[in-house]
């Protein structure tokens, strides 16, 4: 009896075996399906409802906005028919819309579903209602043309408009009827077709789309809706997604840790993508409560962090990070150098002073953060030093993403919390210069500047206005940029067509 | 029989009573919020207060016990807060990966370990048994995120003999879904066969020293037959009660093996939603796991009447 059961094992486990085996060895590959891994399951396919950068990446091919971004990050149409034509005071903006726009429902798109959906991203948008209060109504002047009146003018508007996260996504007017939707309907080139969750979201063609017809650019213009379908593929663990990309499973891996650069690098079906830069590591700064109150002890923190042994400890590799002071990189608009004297002064003894000019008392500095990015782990523990070095007292609260989500909105538990970014295209995009935010940064001369910034319209003059913030920033210590830091991707070598990008797009991609 | 199975029953039902209010208490002890997690970095506190009372979690928390006991009783473990789908259906969706995964895993841990385990309990002090008992050891102790890295690496990226991660696509048969399943389920049966590989051969020592084992031999029965008919037989309970122990934690969700191999298994859903707060979900995937360690506890131990007619319950 028990002879025929062990045997009998063996031998449906050497057939199931060899079966599979078979199986998988022999399975096709889609040539005409993107598989792209992402670091997880977006929380929503509503991307009003969310500003996470996943969110962003997938719902960006199934809901469109008025205004996108081209590869310069300037604004450019998508459902408008054009750029807006606004008024000289700044206040009205009149959008002409583009006719013959189906939604993925089969109802074409008017100036009353744009209206709507306006009108619920000022509510329930975190972005939108960031402006709410600016904008008086937005209103439908026409079957394809609509306005919006403001109060006062606003110019970072277009930009709000153009962003895909916590975006003002057109819907059907129809969906539109609770706080939440309960299926996504968008104009854009792909539609959802199946979603298992924390397993994949496929995508196919939306065969009534209707691109832009000019030369593609960013992601603006033409849309060529190349693969027939895009798999977003939620592969949470980055050594999975490098193992998945290498082996072929993924033509396209997101968020790859930078030790598998040289592998990637020397992989024959495979090549690394580097986004160069990506973002910037940023020490938020508690003015509401605490410690940092203080402008001598937030000058004595700026003194104090060595920044370029915290990127080194951060990163590695100087492949992946720059030690750069400019709040904007090489190459953008944004670009200045107010200030930068102030940046990486690693300088212990002038902390000192500044702390016993602040009648520092050694109450610790609360460094808030998390190890879920490891690389905040490491800059919190190589700033600690620095401080310590200069005579603060570090507490280190380290905690999982979840709780620091939580924490950071208790002004009460923190001094510093850390966080990152990708560079904006704009800069109001952020939260981190207004008053309103959870910082609290409020300082008469910068909101002054930031209110002329916003509703300055002249370009030029709005880069003086912004050097004059960036300014501000190193002078009141209201935020402190770490540096600039590269992100790496992966993709097949058949793959073509992706521009490296903070949210990256496969509708034009194409596999050899 | 009929007042142990009740008995068993109702001891079932204690558990998670037990389970389902721990579960309740323990996730909403732990800190961190999933609305602020859900709306990302730019929102703002009063977005997250707004996403809370929507989603239900300002209500003190005697009354969100009781409503999620009372519906609990109704076999309604709440919705997910992050998929927006009731809990057992997102269970439902884990079941298949996870049940075949402990399967094959448990299959290759037999295969590997009870003719192992068995020859080295005869020939104690062989060669044989200390390499067994050497590889036993290294198989128990080399974590298994370790190995699975490993063999993902070498068999699916370099070989291409398996898949490297996932499992498979909308188009994907069984068939093809459970060609997933190879690889986490050599690592996961070669890491499980260590611990039925000792037990065994424990077992079959302090068997093959007894009496019986000395009387049927001297009555001139083959060796195979001694060992194979009277020996394990008689060894076989502590070996079923760890095979049965291994079952219910494969079943419960390989949660590193699962991660590493992204399989949406059981597992993998419960680290997803420690790490989004996701409450009905961490409470749900607890009293299932609970239910089915009882349940296989139970179906062991009645294993054990079907092996020994002496057993009576």
């Amino acid at each position: 009896m028990t002879i025929s059961f062990s045997a009998g094992l063996g031998r449906i486990t050497s057939a199931l075996t060899v079966a599979l085996m078979v199986t998988a060895l022999a399975l096709p590959a889609r040539a005409d399906t993107v598989n792209v891994a992402i670091i997880g399951e977006p929380d929503t396919f509503d991307p009003m409802m969310s500003t996470k950068d996943v969110v962003s990446i997938v719902t960006q091919h199934f809901v469109e906005t008025l205004y996108t971004f081209d590869g310069s990050w300037s604004v450019v149409p998508l459902l408008a028919q054009s750029l807006p034509d606004i008024s000289n005071n700044g206040k009205t903006y009149r959008i002409a819309l583009r006719q013959g726009i189906v939604f993925h429902d089969g109802s074409a798109m008017n100036s009353a579903d744009v209206v709507a959906s306006l009108n619920r991203w000022l509510t329930v948008a975190t972005r939108g209602k960031g402006v709410a209060d600016k904008i008086d109504e937005v209103v439908a002047t026409g079957s394809h043309s609509i306005e919006i009146r403001m109060n006062e003018a606003y110019s970072p508007l277009l930009s709000l408009l153009a962003f895909s996260n916590s975006a003002a996504a057109i819907y059907p007017e129809e969906i539109l009827t609770g706080d939440t939707i309960d299926q996504v309907i968008g104009t854009g080139p792909y539609q959802l077709v199946d979603h298992v969750p924390d397993q994949y979201i496929q995508m196919a063609r939306f065969d009534d789309y209707v691109s832009r017809s000019e030369p593609s650019n960013g992601a603006g213009g033409t849309r060529t809706q190349a693969p027939d379908e895009i798999r977003f593929l939620p592969v949470p663990d980055p050594n999975t997604r490098v193992e998945g990309l290498l082996s072929g499973q993924y033509h396209f891996a997101d968020g790859l840790p930078t030790e598998s650069y040289g592998r990637i690098d020397g992989a024959s079906g495979a090549d690394p993508v580097l986004l160069r830069p990506f973002g910037w590591p940023i020490f938020a700064i508690n003015h509401k409560a605490g410690l940092l109150t203080d402008l001598n002890i937030r000058q004595a923190l700026q003194a104090a962090l060595p920044i370029d042994d915290m990127l080194f400890a951060a990163f590695g590799d100087e492949n992946f990070f720059v030690v750069d002071a400019p709040l904007y990189p090489e190459g953008w608009a944004w670009r200045n150098n107010a200030g930068v004297e102030y940046y990486n002064q690693n300088d212990p003894t002038r902390a000192a002073g500044l702390l016993k000019t602040a009648n520092y008392d050694d109450t610790p500095l609360r460094i808030l953060t998390s190890r879920q990015y490891e690389f905040h782990f490491k800059m919190a523990e190589v700033a600690k030093v620095g401080l310590e070095a200069a005579g603060f007292a570090v507490h280190m609260d380290v905690v999982d993403w979840a709780t620091l989500g939580q924490r950071r909105n208790d002004p009460a538990l923190w001094d510093i919390y850390i966080t990152h970014s990708p560079f904006l295209p704009e800069p109001a995009l952020t939260s981190l210069y207004a008053p309103t935010s959870r910082l609290g940064w409020k300082e008469k001369e910068k909101d002054d500047i930031l209110n002329n910034f916003t509703t300055q319209t002249d370009p030029a003059a709005r880069r003086d206005l912004f050097a004059q913030l960036q300014q501000k920033v190193f002078e009141d210590v209201g935020f402190i940029k770490i540096g600039g830091f590269n992100a790496l991707m992966g993709k097949s070598s058949d793959l073509d067509g992706v521009a490296p990008s903070p949210w990256p797009f496969f509708w034009n991609a194409t596999l050899n | 029989m009929t007042s142990y199975l009740l008995r068993r029953i109702f001891g079932l039902l204690v558990v998670v009573l037990i389970v389902l209010t721990i579960a309740f208490i323990i996730v909403r002890l732990a800190p961190g919020d999933p609305a602020a997690l859900m709306l990302g970095p730019e929102a703002t506190p009063e977005d997250a207060v707004a996403l809370r009372a929507q989603l239900g979690l300002d209500r003190p928390i005697f009354l969100q016990y009781l409503t999620f006991a009372a519906n609990a009783a109704r076999g309604d473990l709440g919705d997910s807060i992050f998929f927006n789908q009731p809990v057992l259906h997102v269970l439902a969706a884990r079941a298949e990966p996870t049940i075949f995964l402990a399967l094959f895993s448990l299959l290759i841990a037999l295969v590997i370990a009870t003719p192992i385990g068995i020859y080295a309990a005869y020939r104690r002090g062989s060669w044989l048994d200390q390499i067994s008992i050497s590889t036993a050891m290294l198989a128990a102790s080399v974590p298994s995120f370790w190995t699975g890295l490993m063999f993902q690496r070498y068999f699916a990226t370099e070989l291409g003999w398996f898949h490297a991660a996932g499992y498979g696509g909308p188009d994907a048969t069984f068939i093809e879904r459970m060609s997933y399943l190879i690889l986490p389920s050599i690592v996961l049966g070669i890491v499980n066969s260590a611990l039925i590989l000792r037990f065994t051969r424990t077992s079959m020592l302090d068997i093959l020293g007894e009496d019986y084992i000395r009387t049927a031999r001297s009555k001139g029965m083959s060796e195979r037959r001694v060992i194979l008919r009277h020996a394990l037989k008689n060894a076989a309970i502590p070996i079923i009660t760890v095979i049965g122990l291994t079952f219910a934690l494969l079943v419960s969700g390989a949660v590193v093996t699962e991660r590493v191999f992204n399989i949406p298994g059981m597992g993998n859903l419960v680290v997803s939603a420690v790490l989004r707060r996701d409450y009905p979900v961490i409470q749900g995937t607890l009293i299932v796991v609970a239910t089915l360690y009882v349940v296989i506890n139970l179906l062991t131990d009645l294993c054990y009447l079907l092996i020994d007619k002496r057993v009576r319950y």
